[in-house]
């Protein structure tokens, strides 16, 4: 173990390091509370979908050689296209479903991509992409990574698009009207299903997305897909039924991951998630952000 | 014509009383089955283990095997059920508890040097206790934010365990040698040593020995506790535990008596398999093996104890029944890659096999034979 | 159970209008409505009273297409809306044929705003100017919505909420409105109000369909009412006939001109509900 160190310097490095992992953790929680809020279903499968987002990186920037921002929106349409016919294909027909069936099937689902993954890539490590530009600079006596700004940069760009879709567009409207009342909106001659499909199409285009980038900081491997699983504690830190919240609740745990992880050693980087959710579930168990919840008897 | 009631072929068949309807044994004429099951249970692992050799080249002791990973893997399985099935709580801590088996049979079996019968017992208790422990803060989680925490629970049991592996074993991995029963086995008919000592473990005959009365055992304890008045709170507080408080329920105590049965029995199997298996390591309980036991639930069909058998045996089964029809099928037997893959092949017949069933016959195997019983039960008025 | 016409325009003349003919609709074994016949004509202004659990609401789900989201299912007869059957239609379709839905309970989206809220009701119309149109025609029916357009709904008073709601029907450019418990939890002063802009709803040829407890303000505003009794229509006519009706006054307006009856008299009153 080693010793903690408090020097301010490199702990800031660490910080900004957290902020790049927490803001890929923030967009992978954002499209996992999308999901729940729109539908009510729990996807368990997020961490495979940011497993297929990896490897679909290593082909596409890889083997198939395209620059990065050529990758991403081919990527965030295959996956988009992916999340619509998860829907049409199998989540519309478990409308009405008890919730613990409808959290089994998403882990089957799950499995089945994880299972197809290791069919067409393999078991072995596929090391780390290097789409990113290498090198640093300094501000002060902090060494800033480019890699790490240009993530930051380039999550804050989706999420720009993501809320101005969310906000502006008519399908964003309709999205947040199935959230808010279901029946009202079908009463209103909006189409739930199409809804629902659009949003398990934003959700696995943001993951994939995601994915890409993840397999720019970590290896891509076949353990990505536990990894992926940090971000469900993310959505719960910053208020299951909050957006927002997700993005906070990745960024802290981003954050307080890489810290726990230099100070106290490399295997405390995966429980560091849940340790916090842990904390938040005993002092305020609705999240950040969360609002109060309601049971009717 | 007249009947009795007694002596009507339908009517002896359902049950008329509510004694007959908790009875755990002959219930709508399965008295014969039961017969039948057990003097089969006896003789097949026999003949798996004498090599008698059928007509065809089937591989006898894999499916020796394969019987007694079953075994294993339906204690699990049923533990899951009654927890998450019946008492609705949802939790996938379960590879945590199977750590727990192992790390209590690492420290107490092979450190501590206790017998293995009482490490059983010992790894149960302490099994119980994590499960309590482990159920107090479900007492003020419900539904997403429970399965969450339990999945943290899995990791950080992940993290003790990696710590645990390095304390006691380094790189190398915790090995557990056989198991040894106590002295009064050695005389016992055909499989006694003679030797005066205590029989070790060492084939696949002598575990299901063992395996088998303990796994009955459990069955039976499960199943009548589902029957119980016990049971029947667990199914008040997975509907809508605020009314089961209303009609006199100790909701905190059905929980925890839930987690901590569940998780006991959980504990037990973990130990049995680290015994069974002989060495663990780092990688042993991955996040998916949580997620097999749901596939053997769902194969099987929720809230029945028959589902979780069928789903573990099916679980294990399948993976050999595969390899067999690809090294016997003409076509398949020349397709290499089907041979090099066969790992991910049987983990995407699995995804897809939980997807279907859920999607199309969500009661799984279990409804399948229910409904075949069913047919019998009501013959001749089935058609 | 006698059919009326409506308004002065016959309803099967120019083909538009809801017909509901002999209706019966049940969830799982239990019948909510038995032998259901009513109509309304374009331009309408129609009634259904009843108390609570008398299966006013199940009509409306039957009419609006929102009956397979609560299991329930039409066992006999039927309902048509210009002359096409609605059941098994989706919402949607529904909407778009020009049939409008203020829900019971207000059913805003809490969350969105009051413009946003609008914008929802027309998530059928394609037509941007035609929407401008509506927009422009709810602020002049509901002047104080135009203040509180940027506010999330559900800040909003119950009266101003109700607004709202009709509002957002309003924006689907319907033929007809169903209003299903206007009154509920509001002041009867606000209640008025909505009667009266109802019925300037209706000088843009839109027939409203009220389904309502507050027998008083619905007979007094509208021109025809039907009165529903534990899922069958006991009384029918016009509001005006209905408001002078003994029995129906005894029920649903509080008593008319008698003295109040002692108990023992009311006791003996013959039993309604036992069928």
């Amino acid at each position: 173990m080693t010793q903690l160190a408090f020097d301010a310097a490199v702990n800031l490095q660490l910080a900004i390091g957290g902020v790049a992992l927490g803001s890929i953790y923030g967009i992978v929680a954002l499209g996992f509370v999308l999901v729940f809020k729109s539908t009510g279903v729990l996807n368990l499968a997020q961490g495979d979908f940011l497993m297929l987002g990896a490897y679909l990186s290593v082909t596409l920037l890889l083997t198939n050689d395209l620059g990065l921002y050529m990758a991403i929106p081919l990527l965030a349409l295959f996956m988009g296209f992916l999340g619509l016919s998860v829907h049409y294909s199998v989540m519309r027909h478990l409308v009405g479903q008890p919730f613990f069936s409808i959290v089994l099937v998403t882990i089957g689902i799950g499995t089945i991509i994880r299972a197809v993954l290791l069919m067409v890539y393999g078991p072995i490590e596929k090391g780390r992409l290097r789409a990113l530009p290498e090198g640093s600079f300094k501000i002060g006596s902090v060494q800033v990574l480019w890699a790490n700004v240009i993530i930051i940069a380039i999550i804050a760009l989706i999420l720009l698009m993501f809320v101005m879709f969310f906000r502006l567009t008519r399908l964003g409207l309709h999205i947040r009207a199935v959230a808010d009342n279901l029946e009202a909106a079908a009463a209103q001659g909006i189409r739930p299903d199409s809804v629902y499909a659009m949003t398990w199409g934003v959700s696995l285009a943001l993951v994939g997305i995601a994915g890409l980038l993840f397999g720019n900081v970590n290896n891509v491997t076949p353990a990505a897909s536990t990894i992926g699983l940090a971000a469900l504690p993310a959505a719960v830190i910053g208020g299951f039924s909050s957006l927002g919240g997700a993005i906070v609740g990745g960024l802290i745990v981003g954050v307080v991951e890489i810290l726990l992880g230099y100070h106290l050693g490399q295997s405390w980087r995966q429980p560091s998630a849940f340790m916090l959710l842990f904390i938040i579930l005993l002092v305020k168990p609705t999240g950040l952000f969360g609002g109060k919840e309601f049971e009717r008897v | 014509m007249s009947y009795s009631v007694d002596s009507h072929p339908v009517f002896r068949r359902v049950t008329t009383d509510y004694r007959q309807e908790i009875r755990s044994i002959g219930r709508t004429g399965s008295r014969g089955l039961a017969v039948t099951v057990v003097v089969l249970g006896i003789l097949l692992p026999w003949a798996f283990s004498r090599d008698v050799s059928p007509p065809f080249a089937f591989p006898w002791s894999t499916w020796a095997a394969v019987l007694n990973l079953s075994l294993l893997s339906a204690l699990g399985a049923t533990a899951f059920n009654v927890l998450v099935g019946y008492t609705g709580q949802l939790s996938l801590a379960h590879a945590g508890f199977l750590t727990v088996g192992a790390m209590t049979t690492g420290y107490l079996g092979t450190e501590a040097g206790l017998p293995f019968l009482v490490v059983l017992v010992l790894g149960t208790v302490v099994g119980a206790v994590v499960g309590i422990l482990v159920g107090l803060p479900a007492l003020r989680l419900k539904g997403y934010y429970l399965l969450l925490a339990t999945l943290g629970v899995y990791f950080i049991s992940q993290l003790a365990w990696k710590e645990f592996l390095v304390a006691n074993y380094g790189f190398v991995g915790m090995i557990v040698d056989r198991p040894q029963l106590p002295a009064f086995t050695s005389g016992w008919p055909l499989i006694g040593t003679d030797t005066g000592e205590g029989l070790i473990l060492s084939n696949n005959f002598r575990w299901y020995i063992v395996l088998a009365p303990i796994c009955i055992l459990v069955m039976l304890f499960l199943s009548n506790l589902t029957r119980s008045r016990e049971g029947r709170a667990f199914a008040a507080v997975r509907e809508r535990d605020v009314s089961a408080s209303l009609i006199g329920i100790d909701v905190a105590r059905t929980k925890l008596l839930a987690f901590a049965v569940s998780s006991a029995v959980v504990t037990l199997s973990g130990a049995l398999s680290s015994y069974y298996l002989s060495a663990r390591g780092e990688d042993s309980f991955p996040f998916a093996v949580t997620l097999n036991f749901a596939i053997m639930i769902v194969v099987g069909g929720f809230s029945s104890i028959q589902g979780a058998i069928f789903g573990a045996v099916f679980f294990h089964a399948m993976p050999e029944l595969t390899k067999w029809i690809r090294s016997e099928a003409l076509v398949l037997r020349d397709i290499d890659y089907l041979r090099t893959h066969s790992g991910e092949i049987d983990l995407l017949i699995f995804g897809a096999l939980v997807v279907l069933v859920l999607t199309t016959r969500p009661d799984g195997l279990a409804g399948l034979w229910a409904q075949i019983k069913g047919w019998f039960t009501k013959w001749p008025f089935s058609t | 159970m006698a059919v009326l016409n409506m308004s002065g325009q016959t309803a099967s003349g120019t083909g538009e209008g809801i017909k509901v003919d002999g209706l019966e609709v049940s969830y799982g074994g239990v019948v909510a409505l038995r032998g259901i016949s009513l109509e309304i004509g374009p331009g309408g202004f129609v009634a259904v009273l009843g108390a609570n659990g008398a299966g006013k609401t199940t009509l409306v789900r039957t009419l609006t297409g929102l009956l397979p989201l609560h299991k329930g299912r039409v066992t006999a007869g039927g309902a048509t809306l210009n002359g096409v059957s609605v059941v098994g239609r989706t919402s949607r379709d529904l909407v778009k044929s020009g049939l409008a839905q203020v829900p019971e309970g207000r059913k805003l989206f809490p969350r969105l705003t009051v413009e946003e809220n609008l914008l929802c009701g027309a998530a059928t119309r394609t037509d941007k100017s035609e929407m401008d149109a509506n927009l422009e025609r709810v602020f002049e029916l509901f002047p104080r919505i135009h203040d509180r357009l940027k506010q999330q709904a559900g800040y909003l008073s119950g009266g101003e909420q109700q607004m709202v709601a009709v509002g957002r029907a309003l924006m689907a450019n319907p033929r007809f409105l169903i209003c299903d418990e206007l009154s509920l939890g509001l002041a009867p002063m606000i209640v008025s109000q909505l009667f009266e802009l109802l019925t300037r709803v209706r000088e843009d040829g839109v027939g409203v369909l009220v389904i309502e407890q507050n027998a008083r303000l619905a007979l007094q505003h509208t021109e025809d009412a039907y009165v529903i009794e534990v899922g069958r229509i006991e009384h029918s006519g016009k509001s005006l006939n209905l408001r002078n009706d003994p029995v129906v006054q005894d029920l649903y307006l509080g008593g008319g001109g008698e003295a109040t009856a002692a108990f023992s008299e009311i006791a003996a009153r013959p039993r309604r509900w036992r069928r």
